[in-house]
């Protein structure tokens, strides 16, 4: 049976028409969806992309529904209030994910860090295994698939 | 037409293959370098890697790609935390930038947790593995072709042609 992943997008993020600039190209969620799941289909590998404003319903994604795939890539908005406001739990449910080995990447379209003092930092959770990419915009996703697929072992295609 | 990439990294990278195999993986650096400069030839890249424990021979390193490389993979390892002269080098280098790090630092040790490269790179990378420095190359090779194409248009804008 194929592998799946699950990318997750957080509060804010079906509109991308702020990152729209020369740099990073006119982006919007539904294309982006279908890069990832092109990548997908060349790689033999199941897709579910979802976004929600709705915190507790990311968080429940997180949590819950997280165990039924084999890797999981999130795009946790950092710079929403109502994600800082429940950073903790989201950290507990990060971890569970990593503990139990999954593969599992945090992704940002834009760096970070170049944003002002008050910008999301990333998880400080020392545990288990999770990578971060930030700041090559769409292309952050199809290497954050990418990356899960070598950890899943699918011979790369493409 | 061939774009120029220096890997560049630090401290202990040396040791890649016998330092803590279960953090960093049993590849050595060479193991890496061979596999990148495969998968850079494939996507239009000229891919060099340089190791130093120096701190300053680092900073050699990147002020000499000024205006020569165009793209700089930096894998700092230790100096990341604690380097402001890198920092500041890599802030007078005006190609691409990528942090590159095969594990975390964020989910290590707090004296991990402050990155002077962060703040200076245009992307970051990081607990992918060893692969991390394979997977980055074409994306690079893809920005390197869209800043070409975006420079050329400024040209013309500059030109009166537009």
């Amino acid at each position: 049976m194929n592998q799946t992943v699950l990318i997750l997008n957080g509060p804010g993020l079906g509109d991308l028409s702020g990152y729209d600039s020369n740099f990073f190209g006119k982006m919007t969620l539904e294309g982006l969806s279908a890069e990832c799941q092109a990548l997908c289909d060349d790689l033999g590998i199941g897709l579910d992309f979802r976004q929600t404003d709705n915190r507790d319903e990311m968080f429940h994604w997180i949590a819950e529904d997280s165990e039924e795939f084999d890797g999981v890539i999130i795009n946790p908005a950092g710079h929403s209030p109502a994600m800082i406001e429940m950073a903790e739990s989201y950290r507990s449910a990060i971890k569970t994910i990593a503990t139990h080995k999954k593969p599992i990447i945090e992704v940002h379209i834009t760096n970070i860090y170049r944003h002002s003092e008050e910008a999301t930092q990333p998880l400080h959770e020392p545990a288990g295994d999770m990578g971060f990419i930030c700041g090559v915009g769409k292309r952050g996703y199809l290497l954050a698939i990418r990356a899960i697929a070598h950890k899943l072992k699918i011979p790369a295609t493409v | 037409m061939t774009k120029t990439v220096h890997v560049i990294n630090g401290p202990n990278l040396n040791l890649l293959g016998i330092r803590e195999p279960d953090v960093y993986g049993h590849e050595t650096l060479n193991d890496i370098e061979n596999r990148c400069r495969v998968v850079g030839s494939n996507c239009g890249l000229d891919v060099k890697f340089l190791q130093s424990n120096y701190e300053g021979q680092i900073i050699d390193w990147i002020q000499e790609a000024i205006s020569c490389v165009d793209a700089i993979v930096i894998n700092a390892a230790a100096y990341t935390h604690t380097s402001v002269a890198i920092h500041d080098a890599l802030r007078s280098y005006n190609g691409y930038i990528v942090e590159l790090h095969i594990s975390n630092p964020h989910l290590r040790e707090s004296f991990r947790h402050t990155s002077y490269v962060s703040p200076v790179a245009d992307a970051i990378v990081a607990g992918l593995g060893t692969i991390g420095y394979e997977l980055v190359l074409p994306i690079v090779s893809e920005v390197l072709e869209t800043r070409g194409q975006l420079q050329q248009s400024d040209e013309l804008d500059g030109d009166g042609l537009n």
